[in-house]
C-alpha cells in the first residue's frame, strides 16, 4: 500500500550552515495517527517545512501518497492541511476571511467554499467570533481558527505542529475529540506534541527524532510497555537519563 | 486512501481562483488603509497641481505652446503612479513576511507565476485608481488632456508594472521598515524629480541634460506627457523600449528570486 506520507534521506541545512535534518527517512501509513516527538530544535519543524512547502530540502524526498512534494508540488499540496506552531496570519484581517482565502487559494468555487467554512466555524464553535479580527481573539480560539483553516480543503494528511501548546485543558480536550473523529473518518494525521500524555493518548505510531535523525520509530504499545512508560522511552532515546522513580526496580 | 497515480494530476493548468483570491485578499488589506493608499496622494496630487500648476504657473510663459500646468500634470501623475506601484507591491510582500501569512500562499498548490501575477494585478488597480483620482482633480482646474488613450494606458500599465515588480525585488530584501523605505528616499524620488517633472530638459544647464537623457525616469514622464498633451523632448519609442527592458530583466530577477525562495522559504 501507498504510504501516505514517504521521507527518503531527507537533509536540510540552513543557508547558514545548520543542519537541521540528517539524512531522515520515514514512511506514515495511511489513516495512522502518528506521533513525532523530540526536543526543542530536534529538527521537527524544519522537517514538517520540507513537507509542506515552507522549507525546501537540501536533498532527499518526500511524496504524499505518492505524489512528490516538489515535481508535483500542486497535485501534493491538495493533499496536505497545515496548521502551525506559531500563527502565521494575517492578524488584522477577520476569522471568516482567514478561512476563506485559504479555500480560495486552494482553487475552491465560492459556493463550495463558503458552506465549508460556515461548516468548519461551527464545527469550531466560532460563530460568535467570526466577523472579529484575529489578533483580538484569545490564544484558544486562535488555535481553532488555525485548525479550521487547515482543514478548508479537506486534506487527506493534516499536519498539525504543537496544535494543543497555550490552550487550557476543555480545549485540549475538545481538540483531541475532533482530531479522533477526523482519524475515524480516515484522515492520516501526523501530530508533534511536547505533552507526551497527548500523543500517548492520541497516537497509534510514533517517531522521536533527535539531533536531526530518527532515533526511534515504532507502533505506540512498544514505547508505553517499557519500563517508566513512554516519557522514560523518550529520555532514552534522546540521551538524557530517565529519573529514578520513573522507572520501576 | 489513494495512491499517486490516483491523485489527479493538475499539470500546468492556471489556478484563477487562487490568484482572484490573492487580488481579494490584498485589496481588503488595502481598504484598511484607504486615507494611505489613495487619499494621500491625491490630496498631495491637489496640492502640487494648485501650488506649482496654478499659483506659479500662472507667471510661467508658455510651454511648446501650452499652459504650465498642462505641462507639469503628467510628471504629477507619473510621481504618484511610481510611488504607489512601488508602495504596493513592496509592503505586500514584506507585511506577509513580517507577520508569516506568506506561509499561507506557500503551503498552497499557488505556482510563482500566480504569486507573481497576484500581486502586480493589485499593483496596477492601485495605480489605476490612483491617476483617476489625480485626473478627476486636475478636470476642476480644466487641463485633463488626453491625446491618445492607448499610449497613457500602456505607461500607466507598463511604469506600474516595472515598479511593482522593484517593490516585490525590495519586499523580498528588506529586513526591516527602514530598508523597505531606502530606494523610495533614495532612489526614487529624486530620480523622479530630476526626470522631468516640473521642468523641461532644455531648461536645464548643457552638461546636466545628458544626465537627464541617462534617467529612465525622464522617459517614463516624456512618454505619459506625449500621450496626455502631444509634447515631447525624446523619443517615445526609446522610452517603450527602456520601460520593456527593465520590465523584463526584472521579471527574471522577480521569478529567480522566487524560485529560489528568497525571503520566502527557509
Amino acid at each position: 500500500m501507498t504510504p501516505a506520507l514517504s521521507i527518503s534521506h531527507l537533509t536540510k541545512r540552513y543557508r547558514r550552515g545548520t543542519l537541521a535534518v540528517n539524512d531522515l527517512s520515514l514512511d506514515v501509513k495511511p489513516g495512522d495517527f502518528f506521533g513525532f516527538l523530540g526536543p526543542n530544535g530536534a529538527g521537527k519543524s524544519t522537517t514538517i517545512n520540507c513537507i509542506t512547502g515552507i522549507a525546501s530540502p537540501t536533498s532527499g524526498t518526500i511524496e504524499v501518497f505518492g505524489v512528490d512534494t516538489v515535481k508535483r508540488y500542486r497535485d501534493a499540496r491538495r493533499l496536505i492541511g497545515m496548521s502551525p506552531q506559531e500563527f502565521n496570519v494575517d492578524t488584522f484581517a477577520r476569522v471568516y476571511d482567514i478561512i476563506d482565502w485559504m479555500g480560495g487559494y486552494f482553487g475552491m468555487k465560492a459556493a463550495e467554499r463558503h458552506a465549508r467554512v460556515e461548516m468548519l466555524i461551527e464545527k469550531f464553535d466560532l460563530v460568535a467570533h467570526a466577523k472579529k479580527q484575529f489578533r483580538d481573539l484569545s490564544g484558544g480560539l486562535k488555535r481553532r481558527v488555525i485548525l479550521a483553516r487547515s482543514l478548508v480543503h479537506d486534506p487527506q494528511l493534516l499536519i498539525l505542529d504543537e496544535p494543543t501548546a497555550g490552550v487550557d485543558v476543555e480545549l485540549r480536550r475538545d481538540l483531541w475529540r475532533y482530531l479522533q473523529e477526523l482519524n475515524k473518518e480516515g484522515k492520516t494525521i501526523f501530530l508533534t506534541s511536547h505533552y507526551l500524555e497527548e500523543i500517548e493518548q492520541l497516537c497509534q505510531t510514533i517517531a522521536i527524532i533527535y539531533d536531526g535523525r530518527i532515533v526511534r520509530h515504532g507502533p505506540k504499545k512498544e514505547f508505553v510497555d517499557e519500563p517508566g512508560g513512554l516519557e522514560a522511552a523518550y529520555l532514552r532515546a534522546t540521551g538524557a537519563e530517565p529519573d529514578h522513580a520513573m522507572v520501576p526496580a | 486512501m489513494k495512491d499517486g497515480s490516483a491523485v489527479a494530476d493538475i499539470g500546468p493548468v492556471i489556478n484563477w481562483i487562487g490568484l482572484w483570491t490573492i487580488v481579494r485578499r490584498e485589496w481588503s488589506r488595502l481598504m484598511r488603509v484607504p486615507v494611505q493608499a489613495f487619499i494621500a496622494p491625491w490630496i498631495s496630487a491637489l496640492l502640487f497641481i494648485f501650488i506649482f500648476g496654478f499659483v506659479v504657473g500662472g507667471r510661467i510663459a508658455l510651454i511648446g505652446g501650452h499652459h504650465y500646468l498642462e505641462f507639469v500634470l503628467p510628471g504629477i501623475l507619473m510621481l504618484n503612479i511610481v510611488n504607489a506601484a512601488f508602495l504596493q507591491s513592496s509592503s505586500q510582500i514584506y507585511f506577509s513576511r513580517f507577520l508569516r501569512y506568506v506561509e499561507e500562499s506557500l503551503v498552497s498548490p499557488l505556482s510563482y507565476a500566480e504569486m507573481i501575477a497576484g500581486v502586480l494585478s493589485v499593483v496596477i488597480v492601485r495605480s489605476v485608481i490612483t491617476a483617476i483620482g489625480i485626473l478627476i482633480i486636475a478636470s476642476l482646474f480644466g487641463v485633463t488632456h488626453i491625446q491618445s488613450v492607448w499610449e497613457f494606458l500602456y505607461w500607466v500599465v507598463s511604469v506600474s508594472v516595472v515598479f511593482g515588480l522593484l517593490g516585490i525585488i525590495i519586499g523580498l530584501w528588506a529586513n526591516n521598515f527602514e530598508q523597505l523605505t531606502i530606494l523610495n528616499v533614495f532612489f526614487i524620488t529624486p530620480l523622479s524629480f530630476v526626470g522631468g517633472v516640473f521642468n523641461t530638459v532644455s531648461m536645464l544647464p548643457k552638461w546636466m541634460q545628458w544626465v537627464a537623457y541617462a534617467n529612465p525616469f525622464f522617459y517614463f514622464i516624456n512618454g505619459l506627457r506625449h500621450a496626455m498633451i502631444g509634447f515631447t523632448e525624446g523619443s517615445e519609442w526609446l522610452g517603450v523600449g527602456v520601460t520593456l527592458a527593465l520590465a523584463a530583466v526584472m521579471s527574471v530577477t522577480v521569478w529567480r528570486l522566487f524560485s529560489i525562495g528568497y525571503g520566502l522559504r527557509e
